[in-house]
């Protein structure tokens, strides 16, 4: 579970629509419905979270010295410092429909059906994301193509917020919160790469706070503690090198072949389901 | 868009957002809670989180004096 969720968490294919499905299918003897099965969850997107900030750690030393350095001035004069406002700015609206949408969100949480069907409706939202930027582009080349959208640092805050929004949609069990959040970035003119770097940068916050939120959770269940933190090492394992090979990928390539993932594997999920197999 | 009035509007409702992320905290405020007891933490964080990003917001907002 631990490695599966750290490969699936940063790749657009929803970790929690596989989270799960997966077990549902294996017929796996983990209880959705058990009171440490979110704990548990959160612990192994805390594994990822902690890859995040290791994959990124200069970044964020900037980020966090431009937060303190603008929020005390008044102004944002540096690259990091406008980066540091534009993810808090992004982070906001996921934080308020996540803690005002979770217990209706975890109700969702039981049903391997819903979380099938979410898997298909976000393999076509990439899709859609992907059409609209073709529309955008100019030029034969894929670098010709990118070298017209932009950076992180330079979106505006309307957009970042845009973005945020977005990332709340990953609370349904099947939609990927990097997928929809590049997407989000993506229609904000942002390149591929830099789109999943914000992506990155945008969910560290968001996961590792609602992680270290739930752990006390974690121990008054009764779970197996050592055996959760080794799958919580694995998926931060699996994480980072899932970050580097996508960073790697969207230098020139697109959503689509996640989004046709996403669309085969919930209808494939439907079926055995529905037949039981 | 620097002014006054804005500045003053943010810090005061940053204020709101302290208090009420305190109540979260201990208790007081169950509000759009899932249960009906006890401290609620994510709230008060959230609060917290919005506090902070209001009182950002009308530091930026607070027309500055030229050095």
């Amino acid at each position: 579970m631990g490695l599966l969720q750290g490969a699936s968490e940063l790749f657009p294919i929803s970790s929690l629509g596989h989270a799960v499905l997966v077990p549902s299918l294996l017929h796996w003897s983990f209880k959705q419905s058990d009171p440490s099965f979110v704990p548990f969850l959160v612990l192994l997107h805390l594994g990822t979270a902690t890859a995040l900030l290791i994959l990124y750690r200069d970044q964020w030393v900037a980020i966090i010295r431009g937060f303190f350095t603008a929020a005390v001035r008044g102004q944002m004069r540096t690259d990091s410092e406008r980066l540091a406002m534009l993810l808090l700015v992004g982070t906001i609206p996921a934080a308020v429909l996540g803690v005002f949408l979770e217990s209706r969100i975890k109700e969702l949480f039981a049903s391997p059906y819903v979380a099938a069907g979410f898997l298909v409706v976000n393999g076509l939202l990439m899709l859609g994301f992907e059409m609209v930027r073709r529309r955008q582009e100019k030029g034969a080349s894929r670098v010709e193509q990118e070298s017209h959208f932009t950076d992180a640092e330079r979106i505006s805050f309307r957009a970042a917020a845009l973005v945020g929004a977005c990332q709340a949609l990953a609370f349904l069990p099947g939609i990927s919160r990097s997928g929809v959040t590049i997407g989000g970035g993506l229609l904000a003119g942002l390149r591929h790469q830099e789109a999943a770097r914000f992506s990155f940068l945008l969910a560290t916050p968001v996961i590792l706070g609602a992680g270290v939120l739930e752990i006390p959770q974690l121990f008054t269940s009764r779970v197996p503690v050592a055996e959760y933190l080794v799958s919580a090492v694995l998926s931060g394992i699996a994480a980072f090198a899932s970050a580097r090979f996508l960073l790697r990928y969207f230098r020139s390539g697109r959503l689509d072949p996640y989004g046709w993932y996403c669309i085969g594997a919930g209808l494939v999920s439907l079926a055995l389901l529905h037949f039981g197999l | 868009m620097k002014s006054q009035s804005l500045a003053v509007a943010l810090g005061v409702l940053g204020v709101v957002f302290i208090v009420i992320a305190v109540l979260y905290a201990v208790g007081v405020l169950q509000l759009f809670a899932s249960t009906t007891s006890g401290p609620h933490y994510k709230h008060a964080v959230l609060f917290a989180v919005l506090a902070v990003a209001s009182l950002v917001a009308a530091n930026f907002a607070r027309p500055k004096t030229a050095a």
